[in-house]
């Protein structure tokens, strides 16, 4: 049990996917600039990694190991990841449309987000068994949430400040990410 | 014709060079650039799969089905990584422990597949390699930069490839203490945040 | 219709391609990879313990196996003797570290370490691999007693500011010791075809 504990601390916190492996950058800072849209993107990153975390797994272990084809892993993933958010896309639209309706506009966005093809890397480099893939996957996805939605927050707030001139919208947002980051450096050695 | 494809190629250096004016493809850029050779060298691998996607999609944008285009575009440029994967491997080594996940990674960059879907597709074979060596080369001197300036202020040195140090301030200057931050994950952010702003100041005069 | 016939036919042929180029390629490297791995992963280290052996100890190698891990052992001959040398890991700050121990079988106590892979602060703990007089203070030490450093009661110097890098490669030494009993009646076996 304390193993799994140290991994999910270790996943959410001290090796952060945003800001610490720096995965999914191109969504932390596409859409922080509104609460609304951190929260939208956070929700669909959480369900979509957490299956693709679980296929990629199964995939490269009992198909990929077993035919001795584990340098295809690249192409593999990403077309389990493309083909998966084309499922869950049709599949939300069709069962449950008020999810989708928040999530809808996020998941193509979600192919080439790297923190989703990124973590099922991770997972399959560290050779963790199936339930430690399952947590540490939901663990990357509520690691990214967190520093997206607080990031979201600061970038509220850096609207109503005066920013010097060329200082303003990406370059400002990108000094406080590292304001962000160097807080979340402060877990560094807990595990 | 000669004119439009000198300028595919300088736009990649300047007007839209990645990451700076187009924000895409930050991953690598704040990942890899704690030292400048690592900079060159996932930029090299960058730009070998953005000409060789862009060559392979603009030959076949004729074949390839609408529908299914992004489909197709996913798994030529799969291809072209695992092949920088394999050869990095073979003939790279020690880069490629140093690059690890990134260089699977280029495969969800979006500035490959950006370039793939908003020019290959619908250009011929000449512009798009213009275009794919043009931002490919902007986008590898813009990782350069970064890992050169937080090497140097994060560490003292400046190394050019492999074991090639050009600068080393800690010989130069005795006592010399880095500032560790800026090779720290939080630095990369700082730093990359301060370029941008000068970026803007030589951009707006 | 003929669209979907087209989609499905020129996704096939694509992938087929695919799958055909990298299957070539990696069959024509794979040599290369496994080659590049072991000299430039644990070679460096190997050869900087025995700078001076007679042999090139990154050649001359056998793997046993320890548990389910499957273990390559190392030989070097320096002055006659024989010693061998085999990675372990610790738990470092920021991942695994991997440390090749190297032995002198003879007397059975630890020749020298260097440290292969690591992912510690740079500056900080990153000196388990670059600052060659931290390595040096495990030379000499007795295999099978466990390393510890000075805190711990041990005789090893942490390295300022990185202690559980320290500790972490004092365990992985400390690992290998208990490796070394287990598999040294195998180890002495093997070696008796390097005479």
């Amino acid at each position: 049990m304390d193993e799994y504990i140290v991994l999910i601390v270790s996943c959410i916190f001290v090796n952060n996917i945003l800001l610490a492996q720096f995965l999914g950058n191109c969504p932390f800072f596409g859409t922080s600039k509104k609460m609304e849209t951190a929260v939208g993107m956070s929700m669909a990153v959480i369900f979509v990694l957490v299956l693709a975390g679980v296929i990629t797994w199964v995939v490269y272990n009992f198909m990929l190991v077993p035919l001795n084809l584990t340098y295809l892993r690249t192409i593999a993933f990403i077309l389990v990841i493309a083909s998966l958010v084309q499922f869950v896309e049709m599949f939300l639209k069709k069962s449950i449309p008020a999810l989708y309706a928040g999530l809808g506009i996020f998941l193509p966005l979600i192919t080439t987000n790297c923190a989703v093809f990124g973590a099922c890397v991770i997972n399959i480099d560290k050779e963790y068994s199936f339930m430690k893939a399952l947590v540490a996957s939901f663990s990357f996805a509520v690691g990214f949430g967190l520093a997206l939605i607080l990031f979201a927050g600061l970038r509220e707030r850096i609207l109503l400040a005066r920013v010097p001139g060329p200082l303003q919208d990406t370059s400002i947002a990108l000094v406080a990410a590292g304001i962000i980051s160097l807080t979340f450096f402060a877990f560094r050695g807990m595990v | 014709m000669a004119k439009s494809i000198t300028h595919e190629f300088v736009k990649g250096l300047w007007e839209e060079v990645p990451p700076f004016r187009l924000v895409l493809g930050l991953c690598p850029v704040l990942g890899v650039t704690t030292k400048m050779q690592f900079g060159i060298g996932m930029g090299l691998a960058t730009t070998f799969v953005l000409v060789c996607a862009n060559i392979l999609v603009s030959v076949l944008r004729k074949v390839i089905p609408a529908k299914v285009r992004i489909a197709c575009f996913i798994v030529i440029i799969a291809t072209f990584v695992t092949l920088v994967e394999l050869l990095m491997q073979a003939f790279a080594y020690p880069l490629f422990l140093q690059l690890g996940i990134f260089i699977p990674l280029i495969v969800v960059n979006c500035v490959v597949l950006g370039r793939a879907e908003a020019f290959a597709s619908k250009n011929g074979l000449l512009p798009s390699i213009a275009d794919g060596l043009g931002i490919g080369i902007g986008f590898t001197i813009s990782l350069a930069a970064l890992g050169a300036l937080r090497e140097i202020l994060g560490a003292g040195t400046l190394t050019l490839w492999e074991g090639i140090e050009l600068v080393n301030l800690v010989n130069i200057f005795p006592g010399f203490q880095p500032f560790q931050f800026m090779i720290q994950a939080p630095g990369a952010f700082v730093c990359l945040g301060l370029m941008l702003c000068f970026m803007n100041l030589a951009g707006s005069k | 219709m003929g669209e979907m016939i087209k989609m499905f036919v020129v996704l096939t042929i694509l992938s087929s391609l695919s799958g055909g180029v990298l299957a070539y390629v990696k069959e024509n490297t794979q040599g290369r990879i496994e080659d590049a791995v072991l000299q430039l992963v644990k070679g460096p280290a190997i050869k900087a313990i025995f700078q001076d052996a007679a042999n090139d100890p990154v050649a001359d190698r056998f793997n046993l196996e320890d548990g389910d891990r499957k273990l390559d052992i190392f030989v070097a001959k320096i002055d006659g003797k024989q010693m061998i040398a085999f990675e372990t890991f610790g738990k470092g700050y920021g991942g695994d570290i991997g440390l090749v121990v190297g032995v002198n079988v003879a007397e059975d106590n630890i020749f020298g370490v260097g440290v292969t892979t690591h992912s510690e602060t740079a500056g900080l703990g990153s000196k388990a691999k670059d600052d060659p007089s931290f390595a040096a203070q495990f030379a000499g030490a007795d295999i099978k007693a466990p390393v510890k450093v000075t805190a711990d009661g041990g005789s090893i110097n942490a390295l300022s500011g990185a202690t559980i890098t320290s500790r972490a490669v004092t365990s992985a030494a400390t690992e290998a010791g208990e490796v070394y009993e287990r598999l040294r009646p195998q180890i002495i076996e093997e070696l008796k075809s390097f005479n």
